[in-house]
């Protein structure tokens, strides 16, 4: 994520935007509906999805402890197996090592499968720079491609498209009209990229998984693009965020059935394929020269943060934005990012070193955990928002209405004396403006929440006030507990006693 | 056996009649309660801002208004998850772990409270009317409390339970984020309130007033009020035939 | 391009790689507290849990459940009695299709299909046959590819080919159909006992691409219309043969 991605407005400014659209609304809603039951119908036949998901926090943790360690296992075997293999610290860094191999190779066209890092790099912009044409040849990606957009969906970069905008950006780009119909529309796509993948000098792909123990590259996909820009074109770039490594291919399984049942609810995607190295002598295709470019920009912020380390588990499957109840409304493009939803929210501000640039995405969640939920690696994407929320008042930068509220509410709810005398404050502040015990007014900080609702009057006698008249009123005529009922009490009072003597700690829920 | 109330701000204020309806459904089953009127608030709407020091204050009243007590109970899901977060809210403060963890240990949401510990789930109630119950996030998804609301409402006799369609999905409240994103929190909380209206329900039942303030006022705000009660408020209006 | 001046590039580049790479690790074992990790580590959770890995199907299920899993991801799957049976499957398909061309990896069994004398108007073309021929084109230009799987998996209902000199990848992706024959013999149940095998290789023994194909060609990106045949092949078969 380069610094050149100026967010001129605020999450809150994209998002009121986005809730005005609602044919991108309707669009997200049905597809991630769609994705989302997908998901929990293959997670309950595979079975045992709770093991799944343990087995592959446990393995993708494990790497990520260990990632100097197989980082290095794997470009060693990378290299034995022929590639050429590069670290870049920064996107500038990898950028510039892209470009010299393009300039080097007297590149005209590079032919790109589905990449979040190249999206990531701003690597587009770059080769056109220079004069290389980039065609995106993911269906998705392509369509945002020729519309000049970036990728509001992990998994499904034009989930924002109506098919009457896909056919024009289609129709314009084929100069005559294409009929609306899918099979028609991905036909022409079929022709026109057939071009592209013997054309292209360069195949560019991105990578799901890196296998430390044999260097190999794993590509989930499909339609089958990522596979010809890996077959067909003389020269392959692989771009790799330095995170997705797994240490063997038995790793892999648990990959495997993780990502396309939480990304799509498939068993397996369409084409996954292993490639380790170019084409071996007397192959018949297969690239001749392939590099792969290992990149951080920002990744390694992450390690040895408590916080945030295991936010490099993710596998990018984009089933947190499924569920998102927030990227349902306002799609991926508000958040104003590479990465769009949840993972989005926590990626941008994480990998930036949580500088101010990163304004309010945090707050685009009302953290209601739907997201950790469905994490196949379980990142506890809730808790990152809320420490993302408190390093930036922690570092001073948060706004000073919000942190006078604050320091009052601490005030207040400092000590049960000052809250007795707000809440009797209170009554009497809201008076003027509450009718039959509710206030409608848009004023002060209640404007937001009064444009789409009313806010209860506080009432005429909290309870604390209330407390002593009702338990003089109940202890009058007690009533009788059941002996059953008393013995599970005391049951449940020594069994914690019990574990508090043995130093284990209790804990239902939670 | 020393069994107390923990009542939460929102209810404090707003909703004294929540409180109320707990109190005297522990009462007819002989759980005697007290109200130590230390407590303020769990922190939640500071911790979730990213204002953990003020987060601090509130919770510390918590834990020293229940420091004796043998189980704590409130009528809110999301407040008591919140107890779970004060072991990182109070990081490198050992002492107030150690109550925090103890304070955890001892403290049920009120459904569950009834269900789980007291092993009470017919209270006895009859509610001849159509209600849906929305599971809120907290409660359920964070602090685990599923089954328990549901089981407590198959057994009210006359109720009809009405699946809410997308019941899951958050209603928009999330505290401070209905106010800093209200936008998006509207959309949010109009789309559960359709959802709500679908069922054709004439109760809207919950288990948190944070999420029912924000769906029934919602609600109202469209002139669509359907009648909003906290799920001790409808068992008790159940069993005292009010 | 000057080739020599290349080379000599490129072995710079990769000079310069090996310098970055020491201080780029050095710089995430620091980020990590700790000194660089030399040896390989513990890794207690290696591979699927426990309690996948003892599940098997037996032959007979797991020829059931890749037909099953197969057909529902949209490709067509069948079990034939012998190889005879399997090739003239192929070539009815081949006709049906009205394909121009045929092309097949190179492999004794494929060869023993004798679709050249079932298929005499059709060019049947066998890949790599003669390197001077350029086999991507010819790939392209075939209406159907052929290949033999060395191994399949009833679980996810996959067809894994491995590339090798006479294994072209494009015969399994460039051509609009594919016909795919498995022995038998070579379907398993569970991924994992696919992909443990090349832990097993080894580095050495892997070739370039190993390719898991469980399908047809497919893609959601149209307002979730599911379209099939976007890049590769767009009908699949799967011929289980027995014995």
């Amino acid at each position: 994520m380069s610094g050149s991605e100026t967010a001129a407005k605020t999450v809150k400014e994209r998002a009121k935007e986005a809730l005005r659209n609602d044919f991108l609304r309707q669009a997200v809603r049905f597809t991630t509906d769609r994705l989302r039951n997908a998901r929990l119908q293959a997670a309950g036949e595979q079975g045992n999805w709770e093991a799944w998901r343990e087995r592959g926090r446990q393995i993708r943790s494990h790497t990520i402890a260990h990632l100097d360690y197989y980082l290095n296992r794997f470009a060693e075997n990378a290299r034995a197996n022929g590639a050429h293999v590069h670290f870049a610290e920064s996107a500038e860094e990898a950028v510039r090592i892209v470009l010299a191999i393009a300039e080097r190779k007297g590149a005209r066209m590079v032919a790109k499968s589905k990449s979040m890092v190249t999206e990531e790099l701003h690597l587009n912009r770059a080769l056109e720079n220079i004069g290389v044409k980039p065609v995106e040849t993911d269906l998705g990606e392509y369509i945002v491609q020729l519309a000049g957009e970036t990728p509001s969906h992990l998994i499904i970069p034009s989930i924002h498209k109506n098919r009457r905008q896909t056919a024009d950006l289609l129709s314009k780009e084929a100069g005559e009209e294409l009929p609306t119909d899918t099979p028609a529309l991905a036909a022409f796509v079929r022709r026109r990229m057939r071009e592209v993948f013997l054309a292209a000098d360069i195949g560019m792909t991105g990578c799901n998984f890196a296998i430390a123990e044999t260097g190999s590259i794993v590509v989930f996909e499909n339609e089958g693009n990522a596979r010809m820009v890996s077959t067909l074109p003389k020269t392959q770039i692989t771009l790799m965020g330095m995170e997705r490594i797994i240490p063997t291919w038995a790793d892999l399984e648990v990959m495997a059935t993780l990502l396309p049942r939480s990304a799509t609810g498939q068993r397996l995607t369409v084409y996954m394929s292993g490639i380790s190295g170019p084409r071996r002598p007397g192959d018949g295709d297969g690239p001749e020269e392939l590099h792969i470019v290992i990149v951080d920009n920002g990744r390694s912020l992450q390690l040895g943060d408590p916080e945030f380390q295991e936010l490099l588990n993710c596998i990018r499957c984009g089933a947190c934005l499924n569920v998102c109840p927030v990227y349902r409304h306002i799609g991926g493009h508000a958040y104003g990012g590479t990465y769009t939803g949840p993972i989005g929210a926590v990626l941008k501000p994480a990998f930036r070193k949580n500088v101010a640039e990163w304004d309010d995405v945090a707050d685009a969640s009302s953290l209601c955990g739907a997201c950790a939920e469905a994490c196949p690696v379980k990142i506890p994407l809730h808790d990152m928002l809320v420490a993302l929320r408190r390093r930036k008042v922690e570092a001073g930068r948060a706004k000073r209405p919000e942190a006078l509220a604050m320091r009052a509410y601490a005030a207040v709810m400092g000590s049960a004396g000052r809250l007795k005398g707000a809440l009797r404050l209170g009554r009497l502040a809201v008076k003027p403006i509450a009718r039959d015990g509710f206030i409608r007014a848009r004023i002060g900080p209640l404007a937001g929440w009064t444009r789409h609702r009313v806010f209860p009057a506080p009432a005429a006698e909290p309870f604390r006030e209330r407390w002593t008249g009702l338990r003089l009123e109940l202890e009058r005529e007690p009533a009788a507990m059941d002996p059953a009922v008393r013995r599970r009490l005391e049951e449940a009072l020594r069994r914690r006693q019990a574990e508090k003597r043995e130093g284990g700690d209790e804990r239902h829920g939670g | 056996m020393k069994v107390s109330l923990f009542i939460t701000c929102l209810c404090d204020a707003f909703y004294p009649r929540v409180g109320e309806a707990m109190v005297r459904l522990l009462a007819r089953h002989g759980i005697r309660t007290d109200f130590p009127s230390a407590q303020t608030c769990c922190g939640q709407s500071a911790f979730n801002s990213g204002y953990w020091e003020e987060a601090r204050a509130a919770a510390r009243t918590l834990l020293d208004a229940f420091a004796d007590s043998d189980f704590v109970v409130s009528p809110s899901g999301s407040c008591v998850h919140m107890l779970h977060r004060y072991r990182e809210l109070f990081r490198g403060d050992p002492s107030a772990q150690a109550k925090a963890e103890e304070l955890c240990g001892k403290t049920y949401e009120f459904s569950q409270f009834f269900v789980d510990v007291l092993g009470i789930d017919d209270l006895g109630a009859k509610f001849p009317h159509k209600v849906t119950y929305h599971p809120s996030c907290h409660g359920s998804r964070l602090l685990g409390v599923r089954d328990e609301p549901e089981r407590l409402l198959r057994n009210v006799a006359g109720l009809e339970l009405v699946p809410l369609p997308y019941a899951e999905d958050c209603c928009g409240f999330g505290g401070t984020f209905s106010v800093k994103m209200s936008d998006i929190s509207g959309a949010m909380v109009a789309e559960k309130a359709e959802h709500v209206l679908e069922t054709e329900a004439e109760v809207l039942t919950g288990s948190d007033m944070g999420c029912l303030m924000n769906i029934g006022g919602h609600l109202r705000h469209r002139g669509r009020p359907l009648r909003v009660l906290h799920l001790a408020e409808l068992l008790y209006e159940g069993v005292s035939g009010a | 391009m000057a080739d020599e001046a290349y080379r000599e590039w490129l072995a710079g580049l990769d000079a310069e790689s090996r310098r970055r790479q020491q201080a780029f690790l050095d710089a995430l074992a620091a980020k990590l507290g700790r000194p660089r990790v030399t040896e390989p580590p513990p890794h207690p959770f290696r591979g699927a849990p426990d309690f996948w890995k003892e599940y098997e199907l037996s032959p007979e299920e797991r020829i059931e459940r890749f037909i099953a899993n197969f057909r529902a991801s949209g490709g067509h799957a069948f079990r034939v009695s012998g190889l005879a049976e399997a090739a003239r499957f192929i070539a009815d398909k081949a006709l049906e299709l009205g394909v121009p061309a045929v092309i097949r990896q190179d492999e004794p069994v494929l060869a023993g299909l004798g679709l050249e004398s079932l298929l005499p108007g059709v060019e049947v073309r066998v890949w790599n046959e003669d390197p001077a021929e350029d086999w991507i084109a010819r790939a392209a230009g075939a209406g159907m590819g052929v290949v033999l799987a060395d191994f399949a998996v009833a679980h996810t209902a996959s067809i894994v080919t491995l590339s090798a000199r006479g294994k072209g990848r494009s015969v399994s992706l460039l051509p609009p159909a594919l016909a795919a024959v498995i022995p038998a013999g070579r379907l398993f149940t569970r991924l994992g006992e696919v992909l443990s095998r090349f832990d097993e290789t080894g580095r050495e023994g892997l070739p370039a691409g190993v390719h898991f194909i469980s399908g047809p060609s497919r893609s959601a990106d149209i307002e979730n219309d599911l379209t099939i045949g976007v890049h590769g092949p767009g009908i699949v078969y799967a011929l289980i043969v027995d014995a």
